[in-house]
């Protein structure tokens, strides 16, 4: 089945007005409010029956009373139309808020159930599915879905029960003149059809036309430079131009269709109402039929056309709703691809086992683009590890493969001697944590950040302690300390602040191995030297990984792995590997601009 | 119908019903049509005004030198040029519609109350004070509710947008139950204040349909009573019902025309905001070229094209001598040959920030071939923004054939100048556009030669649809290195005297460089080329190299002359050395 996600068209494609298969999944997101539902439902017989009360009583006004000159018996239907009106305001009052609400509802457990299942998926999704696109799926595709509740469901059915209501007193009131009144539905049917259908082709129209115009504009802003460098101004802007005049050409046609279907209604309507007088006028002269009779029947009338005309609109918003549901279930149906084993392997109490292994690992983002090949290696507990090489050599994929971001094409990566793919998900990135240097903080106060996942057992004292090691003591100094709030991406600190505070983060998520993702840009030397006591502080200890982008850390390691065409080229300590004078010795000499070590 | 209902009564044998029925047949006829008629007119005449503001903005955006889009996010912009523009097309359209119907509604169905029973027309009109006062009572509510929903899906959308691109940290740091949890509160938030909203808005509607239920029945009840006294025929008062129905519907909708104005008038400001900065942006500036801005009424700026402007291979056009500009015509000394290029005790900064060129000079001879090397953000794309002058220099620093460039109009400095910059932008278009521009005289030769020099004609080829596939979101995909190639082609084809490449070459690799460079050397002889590059390879090749450093100059020499120097471009050589060996270890 081809994947609805990596179909750019999808994003305009109409959906089928009713798809059963749809259908069914949206009575089953609206199972849990079918409270709701069915109390809007009774509102609707009780709220057309109140409707249908008002030309009864104007009925039995004119007839039994005004024409009856009956002035006690007028202020009485006077006093019961004030009670219908009352009631209807209370009902209708009640219905629409409960429409709202059953749609906001659905809206919002839809919302949560796909940032839900968002989050659980993989890294590979996010990588085919740009951020844009999948907040259009939390947020305007959910207001389309609701719409099919409010606008189209609720809406069809209080039509419906309208419909027979009014079409029932209309016989029950005179049958020859309700055939009068059904004689116009034919007519009344095939333009709205046709002219709705027109409409709905006019409005993709405009639509497919405003995209273009928008993609123009778009690329216009981003590529002004290039317009202006080769004067190509006037060009472009008769480009631009002819675009605008067709959107405005096939908008206006969709206003016509749009415009012409209401005005024809409106004139059938009136050639109803022409027939039924003429009609109604010779039956009330043959006295068979009563003034107040075709008054009300007159206004019972408009209450028939209504919802036909309507009809229309509901089906083309119940076609957004279905392509916007089926772009949802669709993300809704996708497995995550890396989920924890059903049964989680048994930790080893106390292994001899490597902290870390790969073992003959290849990966590959793309088809066969292998970034890993073979390739084999492994960190003893407490040892401290540093992996170099060139940009795009497949540095931190390694860390990506070891907390199951994404699983190796071939081979194995152990964690204390247990295959990561036979882990607890969850307690496997916890035991070996990921520390990116130069990342994301989240809009919230200081500490919120320092305490991102960490659970709530960090003390104050451990969180200071943290601070300190990490020489983020500059939090202290901030207005309110710890509790002040982040901007946007940690707007209001510096790069190199962020970097510690990235480093106490760690520090007090506290993970038994440590993989640390340094940070790429550079920063003031005073940051720097700064940012490197801390990593020592961090590092001290501990089994960990460096993934080193700058070489200047590595120093200190225990052991430097030297990546090299999706393998491990060569290995040792630095001095070991200056004196081998191979990669690392060049490496190293080009990090430190062209002068020899 | 009033007619006919009272004809009914009083002369029930004799009414002349059919003609009346004929003359509301006719009415309804009528009042469609009109109603059509004018709906026409005044849709299609905003739509027409939102066509022409969406050109005017076009147009204005056109003359923004690049420090406007460093300073507005294309996103900005774009919200602006869609939303802001439809709003104010809401505010032309349908608030004129409805402003203009209701007053025609309220009017007529005025005179024709008063007409029937001046009494009644008082009586029906008793709620509606009631009904105004209720109805902006109520805007504003749901304004103030409607704008703390609005933010509130702001704060929303950021939390998804948040987590969702910081998903490699959610992941590991196990954040997924505090992101869940955390987007938990927002939406719940979130619904607290629709629902606000709601119970806002769900009042509303039926209580305006109370006002005006009462109204009816006001009428009933009075009117009924004078039907009863003989003061008011029954006819009189099932038309004075129906005027009313007429009445309700305008005044109901009247918060929400209100909140349409209220909107359209603020995203017009928006829109002027964008349309005026040209005045502040542009005196000093880009002044000097093709499009000149002026003010027309309503203080829409309209750019009206320099006529007269025609710019083919190596000729240039233009008319513009306004302002003490240069005249540069067909022939002209400054085009005839290669111009060389000179920079004069350039020093630049941009805006707010520190000097990027301190007192930079070099030179390049006509005919002459110059590099421009030095690490990371020592200025070279700065030097080739100020000779495009897409940042505007210093008057009296950057000179082209001996002219001071700013005193140059516009296209005539572009025309001769090929600027290729570093960023292969390229439009969703078809190849073949990508490179002609749309410029006159361009045949299929033109195009492939200029491709085949710029060393990406067979690559080209060998696509399905070749120089017409389309590239872009939807259409082919190029390689960084592939645009950059098709953007070296678009230079060349305008075939420019001065030829400016910026890192022209960065996403190509360097077996392909020097392929290109030494296609260039024979296609571009005679011509005087600068070369912004971090490939001293490339340099190499180049009659002298000038070297910067944190925006000065710092050594100028041949290739071989600076390596043994020792300074900073022999130790930029040596890193190159290293690269190439790690790359071939």
């Amino acid at each position: 089945m081809p994947d609805p996600f990596y179909d750019p068209e999808s994003e305009e494609r109409l959906g089928r007005a009713f798809d059963r298969r749809l259908i069914q999944r949206l009575v089953q997101a609206a199972h849990p409010h079918r409270g709701l539902i069915g109390g809007s439902m009774l509102l609707f017989p009780m709220l057309a029956l109140a409707e249908l009360a008002q030309p009864w009583l104007l009925k039995i006004a004119i007839d039994d009373h005004i024409l009856q000159s009956d002035w006690l018996g007028l202020t009485r239907v006077a006093g019961l139309y004030i009670v219908v009106l009352l009631i209807l305001y209370g009902l209708r009052t009640l219905e629409s808020y409960l429409m709202e609400l059953t749609g906001q509802r659905v809206i919002h457990d839809l919302r949560e159930a796909i940032f839900g299942h968002l989050v659980s998926l993989e890294a590979r999704f996010f990588d085919r599915n740009p951020v844009g696109r999948l907040m259009t799926r939390v947020l305007s595709d959910v207001e389309a879905v609701s719409e099919a509740f409010t606008s189209g469901l609720f809406a069809v059915v209080a039509d419906v029960i309208t419909l027979v209501g009014v079409i029932a007193v209309m016989l029950w009131i005179d049958w020859r003149l309700t055939l009068v009144t059904f004689a116009i539905v034919p007519p009344l049917a095939l333009i709205a059809v046709y002219f709705r259908l027109n409409a709905r082709d006019a409005y993709r129209e405009v639509r497919r036309r405003l995209a273009r115009l928008n993609g123009f504009l778009q690329e216009s802003l981003q590529g002004m430079a290039v317009i202006q460098l080769f004067v190509r101004e006037r060009h472009e802007r008769e480009r631009f131009g002819r675009l605008n005049s067709d959107y405005r050409r096939s908008l206006f046609r969709s206003t016509r269709w749009e415009s012409s279907l209401y005005a024809s209604v409106e004139a059938l309507g009136s050639i109803a109402l022409a027939l039924l007088i003429w009609y109604g006028g010779r039956r009330i002269v043959a006295e068979s039929l009563t003034f107040g009779a075709l008054v009300a029947f007159i206004q019972y009338t408009n209450r028939f056309f209504l919802p036909i005309r309507d009809l229309g609109a509901k089906y083309t918003v119940m076609q957004w709703a279905m392509a916007s549901s089926e772009r949802i279930f669709g993300l809704l149906d996708r497995q995550p691809e890396i989920v924890a084993p059903a049964a989680a392997a048994p930790r080893p109490a106390r292994s001899s086992a490597p902290a870390l292994e790969f073992v003959g690992v290849s990966f590959a983002y793309e088809a066969d683009a292998w970034v890993l090949r073979d390739c084999s290696f492994s960190v003893a507990p407490g040892e401290r590890v540093a992996i170099v090489g060139a940009t795009g050599e497949g540095k931190t994929t390694c860390a990506r493969l070891l907390n199951r971001s994404y699983d190796v094409r071939q081979g194995r990566v152990l964690v204390d001697g247990v295959d990561v793919r036979e882990w607890e998900l969850a307690s496997l990135r916890r035991h070996v944590g990921i520390i990116f240097q130069d990342s994301v903080l989240f809009a919230g106060t200081v500490e919120d950040n320092l305490r991102l996942g960490a659970d709530g057992t960090v003390s104050p004292v451990e969180l200071a302690r943290a601070i300190e090691t990490a020489r983020a003591g500059f939090v202290t100094q901030l207005p309110k300390g710890l509790g002040e709030p982040l901007g946007e991406r940690g707007a209001n600190v510096s790069y190199g602040q962020r970097q510690l505070l990235a480093i106490a983060r760690a520090l007090v998520y506290n993970p038994a191995v440590l993989v640390l993702d340094e940070a790429m840009s550079s920063v003031d030397p005073e940051s720097e030297a700064l940012i490197r006591q801390a990593m020592s502080g961090l590092l001290a200890g501990r089994t960990s990984i460096t993934i080193a982008h700058r070489l200047s850390t590595v120093h200190t390691a225990d052991r430097i792995l030297v990546l090299h065409r999706g393998r491990v080229h060569e290995e040792g300590t630095h001095a070991e590997l200056l004196r081998h004078a191979d990669l690392y010795a060049r490496l190293y000499e080009l990090q430190r601009g062209g002068a020899p070590a | 119908m009033k007619r006919a209902i009272d004809a009914l009564q009083t002369h029930p044998a004799t009414a002349p019903v059919g003609y009346d029925v004929a003359l509301i047949v006719l009415f309804a006829v009528g009042n469609g049509v009109a109603r059509l008629g004018s709906r026409f007119a005044i849709t299609g005449g905003c739509q027409r005004i939102e066509a022409d503001l969406r050109n005017d903005l076009y147009a204005a955006l056109q003359t923004f030198p690049p420090k406007f889009y460093a300073e507005h996010s294309t996103g900005d912009l774009m919200t602006r040029a869609t939303s802001d523009l439809s709003a104010v097309r809401s505010l032309l359209g349908f608030g004129a519609i409805s402003l203009v119907s209701t007053t025609f509604a309220v009017v007529g169905v005025l005179v024709a109350m008063l007409a029937v029973d001046r009494w009644l027309t008082l009586w029906a009109l008793a709620p509606y004070p009631v009904l105004l006062i209720l109805a902006r009572r109520f805007n504003l509510r749901v304004n103030e509710r409607t704008e703390a929903a609005q933010d509130q899906l702001s704060v929303l959308s950021a939390r998804v947008q948040e987590y969702l691109s910081g998903m490699s940290v959610v992941r590991a740091y196990t954040l997924e139950p505090r992101a869940r949890a955390d987007f938990g509160q927002a939406n719940r938030e979130y619904l607290r204040l629709s629902l606000a909203l709601a119970r806002t808005q769900a009042g509303f509607a039926p209580a305006m349909g109370l006002i005006a239920g009462v109204g009816t029945l006001v009428v009933l009840w009075a009117g009924g009573r004078a039907v009863v006294d003989g003061r008011l025929s029954l006819g009189a008062l099932v038309a004075f019902n129906g005027y009313l129905a007429y009445l309700a519907g305008p005044t109901v909708g009247l918060g929400w025309t209100l909140s349409i104005v209220r909107r359209g008038l603020t995203s017009m400001q928006r829109l002027q905001e964008v349309i005026e900065a040209v005045a502040r942006d542009l005196p000093g500036t880009v002044v000097a070229g093709a499009l000149r801005p002026a003010w027309t009424e309503g203080g829409l700026i309209q750019v009206r094209p320099v006529s007269g402007m025609a710019i083919g291979a190596g000729a240039v056009r233009a008319d513009c001598t306004e302002g003490g500009l240069i005249e540069v015509r067909p022939g002209s000394d400054m085009l005839a040959a290669a111009p060389g290029l000179r920079v004069s005790h350039l020093t630049f900064a941009y805006a707010g920030r520190p000097a990027v060129l301190r007192d930079v000079s070099f030179e390049v001879a006509p005919g002459e071939t110059v590099a421009l090397v030095g690490p990371t953000g020592s200025g070279k794309s700065t030097v080739g923004l100020l000779l495009a002058r897409l940042w505007e220099p210093p008057p009296d620093t950057v000179f082209l054939g001996g002219h001071d460039v700013t005193k140059l109009p516009l296209p005539s400095l572009r025309a001769a100048l090929g600027y290729v910059p570093q960023e292969g932008f390229l439009f969703s278009r078809s190849i073949e556009e990508n490179i002609s521009l749309g410029r006159d005289g361009m045949g299929p030769g033109t195009l492939r030669g200029a491709a085949e020099v710029a060393g990406v004609a067979d690559e080209v080829e060998r696509l399905p649809d070749g120089f017409g596939a389309v590239v872009g979101e939807r259409g082919l995909t190029l390689s960084g290195g592939q645009r950059q190639r098709v953007t070296l082609a678009r230079a060349l084809t305008g075939d420019p005297p001065v030829l400016v490449l910026d890192d022209a070459f960065a996403s190509v690799d360097a077996a392909k460089e020097e392929e290109i460079l030494t296609n260039l050397r024979t296609a571009l002889a005679g011509r005087t080329v600068l070369l912004m590059t971090h490939r001293l390879r490339a340099a190499r090749a180049a009659h002298r190299i000038v070297v910067l450093d944190a925006g000065r100059v710092v050594e100028t020499g041949a290739h071989d002359d600076l390596v043994r120097a020792g300074g900073l471009y022999a130790r930029l050589w040596r890193i190159q050395q290293l690269e190439e060996e790690i790359a071939r270890a």
